[in-house]
């Protein structure tokens, strides 16, 4: 599988970083401005400019590696982007592609911590440990940091889970934010995030989050599509790098994801 | 729902409005003119510049372009101006570009059309 590759901090990116979502949308327009508008999904483009500086030789090997793999902007390979929620339908718990423990039970429209009332009240009615958890087509090995605001009346502990590590954290009646980060050995291409609750616990969820990197940033919302792309490619032939002393590289990466490729 | 900042605030100075009409000429040999009007009303345009975003600001503005397939999609304006709520507006652009510099540290550039309704 080949994937974009992490630096020694754990980061994808440094900044600036851009970012551009392109659409396609047919036109009818009359003369007096009346408009019949047809969208055309499967068009779609995003793109990324990173700029690294200061990188050093190993880090800029990684880059390489994966540019003579590709053979440039030839053949795809999975990129996580820095700038979003890996995970999808993030305030939407009851989606499919979350995937809960058959005893787990969902309440949508509890109040959460940034006023409005998009959490859920997650329950284990169960007598064995309830996991929701939702996969993402990433390798395994990068760092991830999975982060999520939980309290809860009557619960005291609550699991993060991260492919097969898991880690209890204590929860109390307050919202709080909890963060999990870690890295797997393994070189699976897929990984699962998500909370493990206790049997009989009934914990309030919101805002889980997974990044690649060491920490968590702020929260940030995703629908039906989170910031993996499994099909992104370089979108040029050609990679430039600047050497300006020993260990200090620098070189600008522009990525693109076409649905329609 | 057109994405709020932090603050509760729709713009950043500085805030730009357009007010457009549509006007035919039609000019005769001696000089004389007719006009017709094209639109049946003024149609407004908001340009809305925004610095210095946090992460979650600009996720809001990302979700709401791919909720709305850029253009293609209506959705409800109020204009900050005057608290006016124009019911069909749609993304003026099919595209959505913004520039991350540092932490909480984002910028970009909203163009809102009123459509002909």
């Amino acid at each position: 599988m080949l994937y974009f590759p992490q630096l020694s901090t754990g980061a994808t990116g440094q900044f600036p970083i851009q970012k551009k979502l392109t659409a396609r949308t047919i036109v009818n327009q009359s003369v007096q401005d009346y408009e019949i508008k047809l969208a055309d999904p499967g068009a779609a483009t995003t793109e990324w400019q990173i700029s690294f500086a200061e990188l050093n030789d190993q880090e800029l090997a990684a880059l390489e590696v994966l540019f003579a793999a590709t053979e440039g902007r030839l053949t795809p390979f999975t990129f996580v982007d820095p700038t979003d929620n890996l995970l999808a339908w993030s305030e939407a718990l009851n989606q499919a592609i979350w995937q809960a423990d058959p005893l787990l039970t969902l309440t949508a429209n509890i109040a959460d911590p940034l006023g409005g009332t998009r959490a859920f009240q997650v329950s284990n009615a169960g007598l064995a440990t309830q996991i929701l958890q939702q996969a993402i087509a990433a390798p395994a090995s990068l760092e991830y940091c999975l982060s999520v605001y939980v309290r809860s009346d009557q619960s005291a502990q609550v699991w993060l889970v991260q492919g097969s590590q898991t880690n209890a954290y204590t929860i109390s009646p307050e919202w709080t934010r909890l963060a999990s980060a870690g890295q797997q050995s393994n070189e699976d291409e897929t990984i699962s995030f998500g909370v493990a609750l206790n049997p009989g616990s009934t914990v309030d969820v919101f805002g889980m989050q997974v990044e690649a990197q060491p920490a968590a940033s702020l929260y940030k919302q995703t629908a039906e599509t989170g910031g993996v792309y499994p099909n992104a490619r370089f979108r040029d032939d050609v990679m430039t790098i600047t050497t300006v002393g020993p260990n200090r590289n620098s070189c600008e990466m522009n990525i693109i994801n076409v649905e329609h490729l | 729902m057109f994405p709020t900042l932090k603050t509760g605030a729709v713009m950043q100075y500085p805030g730009k409005r357009v007010l457009q009409f549509s006007t035919d000429v039609v000019r005769f040999l001696d000089g004389t003119e007719q006009r017709y009007r094209d639109y049946a009303a003024v149609l407004h345009r908001w340009t809305i510049k925004l610095d210095l975003l946090d992460e979650s600001e600009l996720a809001a503005y990302d979700q709401f372009f791919v909720s709305n397939q850029g253009s293609f999609g209506t959705f409800s304006f109020t204009d900050p101006w005057d608290g006016t709520v124009y019911a069909n507006c749609s993304l003026a652009a099919d595209t959505f570009a913004f520039t991350v510099t540092g932490e909480m540290r984002g910028a970009t550039t909203v163009t809102v059309c009123e459509n002909r309704t």
